[in-house]
């Protein structure tokens, strides 16, 4: 009880227009040590990153209970800004950042920004989640679909992508502007998924026209597409992060989660030490907790996050997870591969397709 | 005592394991390159592939450029799981289209002169340090046409060395492993190999140790054609040793024999003498007993010079002797003993010959060859000996003769005489019967040959021939 009363009053929010359209937020929250000695300074680690902090929170107590005089300073931001704030601001980089914008993140490793860390915790985790010693999965999360029933009207719940866009085609207008998207020029797990999608299923190209036609919503982050959801602005909400829309599945049992029946796309957050960490050992520490049994076990009971880890138990153990109707999960692999999603070319023609399917004048699309 | 050189087994060990420890050490090596070639060669090529691969993908319409890379270019190049990669795809203008800006030490020169030769490109392998590790690139170009013009593009690939790395060293430490079971496997073989060559010494060695010291009949173990020899040596001076071990055994009883059978003429003789009441008989059989105990003195005697003699040959190296000296003084010592029995003695030649010899060793011979010719020669007969030179084969020998007139001694006996001990069944003549045996011995010391002949019209004909050999002289 102590710890949220302090959380309190460390909670901090700092604004910073990056988009004229959508404003990434950037908050920051200051998780206090719990050492309770007057004006005691201890260390600070710093954490960047694209983790909702209610979820990473469990977690960041367990690193204190362990380490009691550490503080931690968490920025909590979207994937894209984190990693252009990476590039573009070399003195303020973090002890340890975390995102699920696998192929940022890796692009970061691979340029020589990661410090490696051959973590004793390593045996926990499956031989696919790291890579390098640099760079760790610690997450494995189901990107889905989440649909407001209330417009099904009898219907099936859709299952598969095929199936929703059966859905779209027959309520045609009545989703025109109520179908949700990540801007995937803003958010860099919007771009991924997207972009990973391509490479999956030829639905992908349908997925598009449909979304344009219907000029679907876009957003940078998945808790305002899900707020937009409950709010009734959208009904249809696509490749979210599962964790989320689960957890707002179970509180409103009107918005339906699916993982699509054809392939539910699998990712991993992962975490990295920068080279130029001000704390290396906590930093460490921090990934060595991550990736323990007793951090998965916080992911996978307090946080509501699946882990990696195919050993620990809980509500959101990988158990539960492929308990729950899905099709084949295609965990997006944590390599080389990902360097494709980060071509300047590639991105270009992904965006100019995306341009056009989504700016383009109705007019010309009903011609 | 032999003294032992360094051990066969030890010097095979030794030799075996140096050529073992030296092939083995070549294999390593060569493997070693052989590994690090075949990693790179095979990460090379796919690097060249994925370099392909995108290359594949670039084209040129209305003047713009069009990459889309395929996502097998960076999966073929995730083959290596744990290398960084970095990619540049530039135009003829070293713009770069898309990937890394900075990459370093693009061989620009050489994709120009492909460029400019018109040929097909061929990829151009290098390696630079690039974000602090050491990268392995290829650069590859591709001709872009459309219309008239025609463009150049250069695709850049590179990679880190982890998995080359990784790759050369398991090949090694295959091989290490293998060549050191490999090692020990044919070290073991071949100390067992040796074991066996060695084992028929062995054999040879348990053999003797197990015999008792009086055991001296032939070996009798099975051992390889080398080995042979050395069997035969052995068993060839066993025999010999149990023929002189033999010699000796009878020469023993003999001599034991010789020596009661005198004595027990004497005890009796002397008891006969103590009985006896007439005068005259006592003293003639006092006179027997004196006989007989001159005899056994002589026999005695001989027996000591010969064991003399014996130890002599052990102790007494030879020296220049005056055979013709010799001879002449044995001869004047032995005249009045002769003329005692009627016998005269003749030196006939006047040569002078040095040998080298042992001067008291060679006076008993002849002392023991004249006594004998004495003895055996009639009333009023002639002992001539002679000293003289003969060529044979026109290399000069010495040869000393020796001739008596007595009745000769008949073939049979000849190869019996010199037997210790020996004495023909129908010699009546008082005598040790090693006398001549003794001359024989002392003859074959100085290697001469020692033969008997006979005389015309009767006797007997002692020759002894000396061989030529380092200091021997003559004149005459």
């Amino acid at each position: 009880m102590k710890v949220s009363c302090l959380l309190g009053l460390g909670l901090f929010l700092v604004s910073r227009m990056v988009f004229a359209d959508a404003v990434p937020q950037d908050s920051y929250i200051a998780f206090p040590s719990l050492n309770k000695q007057p004006k005691y300074q201890g260390d600070v680690l710093a954490i960047y990153g694209a983790v909702n902090h209610q979820a990473i929170e469990p977690l960041f107590r367990a690193y204190q209970e362990k380490y009691p005089n550490v503080a931690i300073h968490y920025t909590e931001s979207n994937t894209r800004h984190l990693y252009e704030q990476f590039i573009s601001q070399p003195n303020i980089r973090p002890d340890v950042m975390l995102s699920p914008a696998m192929d940022l993140q890796f692009k970061l490793a691979n340029d020589g920004y990661a410090l490696a860390y051959n973590s004793p915790e390593l045996v926990n985790v499956p031989k696919g989640s790291h890579w390098r010693n640099e760079l760790f999965g610690f997450t494995y999360e189901p990107i889905v679909t989440a649909i407001n029933s209330d417009i099904l009207t009898g219907d099936e719940l859709p299952q598969s992508r095929e199936q929703l866009l059966n859905l779209i085609r027959n309520k045609n207008h009545l989703l025109d502007d109520k179908m949700g998207l990540f801007n995937i020029e803003q958010s860099g797990l919007g771009y991924l998924t997207w972009a990973y999608d391509g490479q999956q299923s030829r639905s992908y190209g349908r997925l598009l026209e449909a979304f344009g036609r219907h000029q679907a919503r876009l957003y940078t982050d998945t808790s305002s597409m899900l707020n937009a959801l409950l709010k009734g602005q959208i009904f249809i909400a696509y490749n979210l992060v599962g964790a989320y829309s689960y957890k707002w599945s179970q509180q409103y049992e009107w918005i339906k989660t699916i993982m699509p029946t054809d392939y539910t796309t699998i990712i991993m957050r992962t975490a990295f030490i920068p080279r130029d960490a001000k704390q290396p050992i906590l930093a460490k520490r921090f990934i060595d907790l991550l990736l323990s049994s007793e951090g998965q076990h916080v992911l996978a009971n307090q946080s509501g996050i699946t882990p990696i880890s195919t050993k620990v138990k809980g509500p959101y153990s990988r158990d539960e997870l492929s308990k729950l109707p899905h099709g084949i999960f295609r965990p997006i692999p944590l390599g080389l591969e990902l360097l494709i999603q980060t071509d300047d070319a590639k991105k270009q023609l992904i965006y100019h397709e995306w341009d056009n399917a989504m700016f383009a004048e109705p007019n010309n699309l009903s011609q | 005592m032999a003294k032992a050189t360094t051990s066969i087994r030890r010097q095979l060990i030794l030799m075996v394991a140096t050529v073992l420890i030296v092939i083995n050490a070549v294999a390593l090596w060569s493997v070693h390159i052989y590994a690090n070639r075949a990693a790179k060669e095979s990460y090379d090529r796919l690097l060249y592939g994925s370099a392909l691969q995108m290359a594949e993908n670039i084209n040129i319409l209305d003047s713009q450029y069009f990459i889309d890379l395929p996502v097998s270019a960076f999966e073929t190049l995730a083959l290596s799981a744990s290398d960084r990669a970095f990619y540049s795809i530039m135009n003829g203008q070293y713009q770069v289209l898309t990937g890394y800006k900075d990459l370093p030490n693009i061989p620009f020169t050489q994709l120009l002169q492909q460029s400019s030769e018109k040929e097909k490109f061929i990829p151009i392998y290098y390696e630079a340090m690039y974000r602090d590790e050491m990268v392995r690139f290829v650069a590859l170009g591709k001709r872009l046409l459309e219309g008239d013009s025609v463009n150049d593009v250069f695709i850049i690939v590179g990679q880190t060395l982890d998995a080359r790395r990784a790759a050369a060293t398991e090949i090694s430490q295959m091989a290490l492993q293998f060549v050191t079971l490999f090692f020990f496997i044919t070290l073991l073989l071949l100390l067992f190999v040796i074991w066996r060559v060695l084992q028929p010494l062995q054999t040879i060695k348990q053999a003797i140790t197990e015999r008792s010291s009086q055991e001296l009949s032939p070996l009798d173990a099975n051992v390889p054609s080398e080995i042979a020899p050395l069997l035969k040596s052995i068993n060839y001076f066993m025999a010999q040793l149990d023929s002189t071990l033999n010699r000796l055994k009878r020469f023993t009883a003999e001599a034991a024999h010789q020596i009661r059978t005198p004595l027990a003429g004497l005890n009796s003789q002397a008891q006969n003498a103590i009985d006896e009441t007439d005068e005259m008989l006592r003293q003639k059989q006092l006179q027997h007993i004196l006989e007989s105990s001159n005899l056994l003195t002589n026999t005695v005697n001989q027996l000591l010079s010969r064991a003399t003699l014996t130890h002599r040959y052990q102790s007494h190296p030879f020296s220049p002797v005056s055979l013709d000296y010799v001879i002449k003084e044995t001869c004047r010592d032995l005249v009045v003993w002769a003329l005692e029995r009627e016998v005269e003695i003749e030196y006939v030649g006047d040569i002078k010959a040095t040998i080298n010899g042992d001067e008291f060793a060679l006076k008993q011979m002849l002392q023991n060859i004249i006594e004998n010719a004495i003895k055996y020669s009639p009333k009023s007969g002639v002992v001539e000996v002679e000293l003289m030179i003969v060529f044979e084969q026109s290399v000069p020998l010495i040869v000393l003769q020796i001739r008596d007139q007595g009745v000769g001694v008949s073939d049979q006996d000849k190869e019996h005489i010199f037997e210790y001990f020996y004495r023909s069944p129908d010699n009546f003549a008082s005598g040790s019967g090693i006398g001549l045996s003794i001359a024989k011995d002392v003859a074959e010391h100085h290697d001469a040959r020692f033969h008997l002949k006979d005389n015309q019209p009767t006797g007997l004909i002692v020759e002894v021939i000396f061989p030529q050999r380092k200091g021997l002289s003559y004149e005459g």
